[in-house]
């Protein structure tokens, strides 16, 4: 079994590698004569089917998927989380790091034929966003202003520099909403919400709820000649084992995040139809870890938190509960983002080591064998999160700590665990490219607000790692910015706010005929202009 | 004729009142519960401030005080509308009416094929009172009524689904497989082969000992004698005698049980994937989807309000001599 | 409601267990719930180390070294979890079924006893509980206070006291008019005394019957809540392995087959024990063989 899996992972590692190497050449070069054909029908499968598809009202992960085909950012990355060029053609940055410049490209049209300008980014960014995107309006709230120099010119002011400013603008983060449609109406009721009109290469077909959304071909996309495909269906499947059902009768040609419960990936990806990659997450980068709430005895004693990390065996948890599918964290940053430090300190799975601290930090054995008693929160995601607390409470009271594990729904998970009312819980969060977007809110004190879910919600307080990751986020210098996020990582690995299990993995599989659906660090979430079908 | 008009508006009056206590009591249990939909549906945003989930519970109205917000659920209910989700941003009734058929489809097939099975079984038993084959029925009843149904539905789909490749094992229709007509129809029908077989088996043992044990009780009365003695042909004996007076226990039960289908369905729903109402409900209860919820309760309330109003007319009709009292 | 007529004298004991004994079901569901007990009772002794130890390797089929009947996805030993799981759903079924009866048995007693509004009211509240589908309600309660051993114990209890009061309050109400309650009424008993000392000693052979049929509800009622994902996380329990292995049904059959089948087992045995105890403790109405 373990000699299987680790013949799965070396492969793995090698057909990533390669598809890395192979992906340069294929954005630099994306007029290459091969056989691009027009014509062809995807079936992508959306799980949950998202509430509505309007980009800049909703953001949840399956929205961000479906609506990422009809509306576009100003940027998009590459793997390496390199801006690239969308909407905007161009961009230039000032010397001072307080001024972003963008040049639109000057073709692009709404879905309604009226042109997409400049006025149109600056009312997304600086109106409608600002109300109705959490993520957007922590970032253009920096913005002192946001003016249109010409139809096709849109300059930002920041108030101070932004160091992750470049990083903000891909369709989920940034999606550029019509101006002729939205401004000055009441957005959440707007009734043109039920269909969606943006720049992007699919249009809005029909949504028959509860069964499929149809998306069919731009003709008058901005990109010429592009997209390839006439139409994609996105299928409503709620059940798992029907997902991977569907996946091997080669009814549907693509399935992303959670689609696939891990246990069903092995199997599926052995199929000859399709192939997995689990690149095209770069982005998101999910990291997951177990929630510690410093505020509760003994979780407060930085020792105990370091047994933890000791008592934890990570690779099990990777190979038998996630089937082989993630890396064991080494810190708070995944190391396919921007500023990661691999010179941190390390925890050994060592249970002995873990006693030692434990022994050390004045929790001894009682005559019972318990040395502490804590509760773990099991997050109400599925059955894999259910068998690590399991894992967690076995492996823990191996050290003589006792467990006890709680369940709740997923409204009383985020309501115990905003309002602080938990000992340890599990948690998994994106990091969105950068360490100013994505990591610092979970640990720095100015973040520690109660009643919000994703915030410091653990009370973890350092004036030194608030003061680190502050500088780091006004300066667009990236030497600067990596010596003071790997100070940062230095310090938190020590202190354990939390304890961090793995850097997660999404299995995308995507049948063989269709080429070029992954080719950025936002994945599934492209705009898919490229993709073609390879027909026999 | 006036008495039974008389019965049946009686009766609905009670009903009404009682499906009305009922959505009071529901009212209060769904709001017991800690966290609220804003919460969940910030949390699931990805990131979320104290200003988009104020946004939401004002868009919800749950920033009213409780009994404001009861007064204004009492109300539509009364005018028949059951609200708006804003977690699936449709209205309840919508909801409820998409999901409707899947769960309709699977609990009435069962219903029917459970009892008229269970009857023909019974009586089979009975009439064999003592020998091998009331023995096998005996015993296969036990066991069928002792069996978890989400469990004979996992056997059933290791046998027939993984092992023999028979029939499929999830969902309600080939996914992408674009039948049409006939074709269409067929797929659905092996749909639905494996979840009605596990759920009906279960009300099949019920209504087949209530049948064995009502008709034993029936048949050595003296009616069914003086029936003998007129030298009756045994199956009209059978038929007309003793199984019309045997089925009064068996409609009482069966009526009575209508509404505990819909809490089989949340099992079938879940083991065979189906999107009906019983899944909707274990989904809305996860998500703290309020008007879902209290939907669903009250369909499912109406819809046993309903059943035992017709329990009561068909014992009228199957027994003529029993006075319909309120 | 069927009035029973049954002598107030108790019967004697032998009586008891002959009339029992002579059900050959009852006698062998007896048996196998002995066992079923003893297997509770000796599960540390039997399988010393926590049905939550991953002591094999994961997905071991039946009959293998380590793992008699298979082990799960984490390694775990399937027949210690069963061993275990026993406890739980016994434990479960039991305390279910007593609180329960406690609250069917108060209420249909009151209603039975005194009659008039107070039967009308409690009915009224009966028909409320048993119109709203009961594993709905089970499922909703325990999701709105979370799952614990507590809240699924009276999430079952609440659903399943109607039948009970509706039973006690036909047989009070038959039970209050005979001789032996009026002579008490006369001598100036208490009410209380007359419903503890007199009526209930004289109800108590359906009840009982009754009672033993609901524990095997109880324990399907809990094992469908385990299999939703809504037991209680820190106790193995026979629904919660059937429905942590209905996602691996093609790779390890195994993992949901056994537990289901202690399940079966289990409550069969229940069924038969409570119909025999109706043979003998209600000797006229054996042969109806109420479900």
């Amino acid at each position: 079994m373990s000699n299987r899996l680790r013949y799965i992972r070396q492969s793995l590692t090698a057909a990533a590698l390669a598809a890395a190497l192979a992906t340069p050449a294929l954005l630099s070069a994306p007029t290459v004569a091969v056989a691009q054909e027009r014509g062809g029908t995807m079936n992508i499968i959306v799980q949950p089917e998202p509430p509505i598809l309007v980009l800049g009202l909703n953001q949840q992960g399956p929205t961000q998927t479906v609506a990422g085909k009809i509306y576009q950012g100003l940027l998009t990355y590459d793997f390496n989380l390199k801006p690239q060029p969308e909407l905007a053609e161009s961009w230039e940055v000032s010397p001072d790091g307080k001024v972003y410049t963008f040049k639109l490209v000057k073709n692009a049209k709404w879905h309604d034929g009226k042109p997409f300008t400049a006025a149109d980014v600056v009312f997304s960014t600086s109106k409608m966003l600002m109300e109705t995107h959490p993520r957007a309006r922590a970032v253009f709230a920096k913005a002192e202003k946001i003016e249109a120099l010409d139809d096709y010119t849109v300059r930002f002011t920041l108030k101070e520099p932004f160091g992750p400013f470049l990083q903000s603008f891909e369709v989920s983060s940034a999606p550029m909403m019509p101006k002729h449609i939205y401004d000055g109406s009441d957005y959440k009721a707007n009734p043109a919400n039920a269909t969606p009109i943006g720049t992007g290469p699919f249009k809005f077909k029909e949504w028959v709820k509860g069964s499929y959304i149809h998306l069919v071909r731009n003709d008058d996309y901005w990109k010429a000649g592009k997209p390839y495909l006439d139409d994609i269906y996105f299928r409503v499947i709620p059940d798992a084992a029907s997902r991977a059902v569907a996946v091997e009768q080669g009814t549907v040609q693509q399935t992303q995040f959670n689609d696939i419960e891990t246990f069903d990936v092995p199997r599926l990806k052995s199929l000859p139809n399709v192939e997995m990659t689990t690149k095209g997450y770069e982005f998101f980068a999910p990291l997951s870890w177990i929630e510690i709430n410093t505020r509760n005895k003994p979780l407060d004693d930085k020792r105990f938190r370091q047994a933890m990390m000791h008592a934890i065996d990570r690779k099990f948890i990777r190979d038998k509960i996630w089937f082989g599918l993630g890396r064991p964290a080494t810190g708070p940053v995944n190391s396919v983002t921007r500023f990661y430090e691999p010179g941190v300190k390390k925890y050994d799975f060592d249970p002995k080591k873990a006693e030692a601290l434990l022994e050390e930090a004045g929790y001894k054995k009682g005559s019972d064998g318990t040395r502490a008693k804590v509760k773990l929160l099991v997050m109400p995601y599925g059955e894999t999160w259910t068998r690590l607390g399991e894992y967690v409470k076995q492996a823990m009271k191996r050290v003589g700590v006792d467990v006890t594990l709680e369940t709740t729904d997923s409204a009383g998970w985020v309501n115990r665990v905003s309002n602080w009312d938990y000992d340890m819980t599990f948690n998994f969060v994106y990091q969105y490219g950068d360490p100013a977007l994505g990591v610092s809110r979970t640990y720095v004190s100015d973040n520690i607000r109660k009643g919000v879910m994703f915030s410091n919600t653990m009370g973890y307080t350092n004036p030194e790692v608030d003061r680190l990751f502050a500088q780091a986020a006004q300066t667009n210098k990236d030497e600067e910015r990596q010596q003071l996020y790997s100070a940062a990582q230095k310090i938190l690995v020590e202190d354990v706010p939390v304890a961090w299990l793995l850097e997660m993995e999404f299995p995308t599989f995507v049948d063989k005929r269709f080429k070029n659906a992954i080719t950025t660090a936002i994945g599934v979430n492209e705009s898919y202009d490229s993709v073609y079908m390879v027909k026999k | 004729m006036p008495r039974i008009a008389v019965f049946i508006s009686q009766r609905l009056v009670k009903a009404v009142f009682v499906v009305l206590a009922i959505a009071v009591f529901n009212f209060f249990l769904v709001h017991a519960a800690p966290g609220d939909p804003a919460a969940v549906m910030a949390g699931e945003a990805g990131a979320a401030d104290a200003k988009f989930v104020e946004q939401l519970r004002q868009q919800f109205g749950l920033d009213r005080p409780l009994y404001e917000q009861l007064g204004t659920y009492m109300g539509k209910v009364v005018q028949a509308d059951l609200g708006y989700s804003y977690r699936q941003q449709r209205p309840v009734f919508d909801l409820l009416m998409d999901r409707l058929p899947v769960t309709l489809s699977l609990t009435l097939t069962s219903f029917v094929l459970a009892l008229i099975g269970g009857v023909a079984l019974g009586t089979l038993a009975a009439m064999r009172a003592g020998t091998w084959s009331d023995t096998a029925i005996t015993v296969v009843g036990l066991t069928a009524y002792a069996t978890p149904i989400f469990w004979i539905g996992l056997m059933l789909i290791l046998l027939f689904s993984v092992n023999l490749g028979w029939l499929p094992a999830f969902g309600t229709e080939s996914i992408g497989a674009g039948y049409t007509g006939w074709a269409a129809f067929v797929d659905r029908l092996e749909h639905l082969v494996l979840p009605v077989v596990t759920l009906g088996l279960f009300y099949m043992a019920v209504y087949t000992r209530l049948t064995r044990a009502s008709i034993l009780e029936v048949r050595d009365m003296d009616f069914v004698k003086t029936a003998r003695a007129k030298g009756l042909p045994e199956w009209r004996i059978v038929s007309v005698h003793i199984l019309r007076n045997a089925i009064l226990p068996v409609i009482t039960v069966a009526g009575f049980q209508a509404g505990h289908l819909i809490g089989g369905s949340i099992l079938i729903e879940t083991v065979f994937a189906l999107p009906g109402i019983g899944r909707l409900a274990f989904e809305a209860v996860l998500q703290r989807d309020y008007q879902v919820l209290l939907g669903i309760f009250l369909l499912t309330s109406v819809v046993v309000v309903i059943f035992n109003l017709l329990t009561d007319l068909i014992y009228s009709l199957v027994d003529p001599r029993i006075e319909v009292a309120p | 409601m069927t009035a029973a007529v049954i002598t107030p004298s108790r019967r004697k004991g032998s009586g008891f267990w002959r009339a029992f004994a002579r059900n050959k079901g009852a006698v062998l569901g007896l048996v196998f719930l002995l066992l079923v007990v003893l297997m509770a009772i000796f599960a540390d002794v039997l399988f010393p180390t926590s049905p939550w130890d991953m002591t094999a390797a994961p997905f071991e089929p039946p009959f293998s070294e380590d793992a008699l009947l298979g082990s799960d996805t984490l390694g775990r030993d399937i027949a210690a979890g069963i061993a275990h799981g026993a406890r739980v759903s016994l434990l479960i079924g039991l305390t279910s079924t007593a609180v329960a009866v406690l609250i069917g048995v108060c209420l249909g007693a009151v209603s039975g006893f005194y009659g008039g509004w107070v039967d009308d009211a409690v009915m009224r509240f009966t028909e409320l509980f048993q119109t709203i589908p009961n594993f709905v309600l089970a499922v909703v309660l325990v999701a709105i206070f979370t799952p614990s051993l507590t809240s699924i114990v009276l999430a079952i209890a609440i659903v399943s006291w109607p039948p009970l009061a509706r039973l006690a309050r036909g047989e009070f109400m038959s039970l209050r008019s005979r001789e032996f309650v009026q002579a008490a009424v006369t001598t100036g008993q208490s009410n209380l005394t007359i419903i503890w000392r007199q009526i209930l000693p004289n109800s108590l052979s359906p009840i009982i019957v009754s009672a033993s049929l609901m524990v095997a509800t109880a324990i399907l009622l809990e094992s469908s809540l385990s299999f939703l994902g809504l037991g209680d996380p820190n106790l193995m329990s026979w629904g919660y392995m059937v429905g942590a292995a209905r996602t691996v049904i093609r790779q390890a059959w195994w993992m949901s087959f056994f537990p289901g089948i202690a399940i079966l087992l289990t409550v069969l045995a229940l069924n038969l024990v409570g119909e025999g105890l109706n043979d003998a403790l209600n000797p006229k109405l054996a042969r109806k063989g109420r479900a």
